[in-house]
């Protein structure tokens, strides 16, 4: 499979493997959201038509009502595409050298960290409540050596699976790099 | 006391502002760091011109009103 994605530091030879954004329900959650917020003037108007009647015939008050509905729908539609951008730019990256994680903050605070393979210690995944046990999504927890602190693949899909392909990709990276040592000692005698 | 209509227009304007500010920066964020993808370019197409129709729906009405108006917040009484 092939990503389209610009790694933060790339190395020599080094290529995607999984690439993970959160699951498609936590942005559906999101823009349900926002499409509820945006349905409750309406609602509103249905409720309170004589008063909405009034401002329509009001000279000064209609105006401002204008404004406010413009405003009101821009806004929700504005934080509606801010929620997919923020889901769109927070990505776990696990390549054939290391695992990346991005995460968008807001929209001028981006942080990325990244953790070599071979230093992966334990590789966790978690289910936890109704959602998360039904659509199967939940955590993923990276362990790295020593007291650093962990990686966390925040509501991604299959979880388990997930953890299976790291653990994998992490033996085969601490085997390569045990034939590195033996290699390297071999030429040294 | 009266307020000039004129007064809600502008502050109508800054919100429009900080509407388009807020929607280069996340247009920009996606097309930089989402990679260069048909589904980034879609979304970022969709969502520019619903929020061009949506301006453009709110301009038709607001060039309608007569922005010389002036809005009664306490009533002037006759003495």
């Amino acid at each position: 499979m092939r990503f389209n994605l610009p790694l933060p530091h790339p190395e020599k030879n080094e290529k995607i493997i999984i690439l993970i954004r959160r699951h498609w329900f936590i942005i559906l959650v999101k823009i349900l959201f926002w499409a509820l917020a945006a349905l409750m003037p309406l609602l509103f108007f249905f409720l309170a038509q004589d008063l909405f009647a009034a401002i329509f015939t009001n000279e000064t008050m209609y105006p401002i009502f204008v404004l406010f509905v413009s405003i009101y729908y821009l806004y929700m539609w504005l934080f509606t595409f801010t929620s997919f951008v923020d889901y769109y730019l927070d990505v776990w990256i696990v390549t054939n050298k290391k695992i990346i994680n991005i995460e968008q903050k807001g929209l001028f605070r981006r942080e990325v960290s990244e953790q070599k393979l071979f230093r992966i210690q334990d590789v966790t995944s978690e289910l936890k409540g109704f959602f998360s046990t039904v659509i199967n999504y939940g955590t993923v927890y990276v362990q790295t050596a020593g007291t650093e602190q962990r990686f966390v693949f925040k509501q991604v899909a299959r979880p388990q699976r997930v953890a299976g392909i790291i653990v994998k990709i992490v033996e085969q990276e601490k085997n390569y790099q045990k034939l590195l040592e033996k290699s390297d000692q071999i030429k040294t005698k | 006391m009266s307020l000039p209509l004129s007064f809600f227009y502008y502050i109508y304007l800054i919100f429009v502002a900080v509407f388009l500010f807020y929607t280069f920066s996340n247009v920009y964020h996606l097309i930089r760091f989402g990679g260069k993808t048909l589904s980034v370019l879609v979304v970022s197409s969709f969502y520019i011109v619903v929020s061009i129709v949506m301006l453009g729906i709110a301009w038709r009405y607001i060039g309608q009103i007569n922005w010389q108006q002036s809005l009664e917040i306490i009533p002037a009484f006759k003495l």
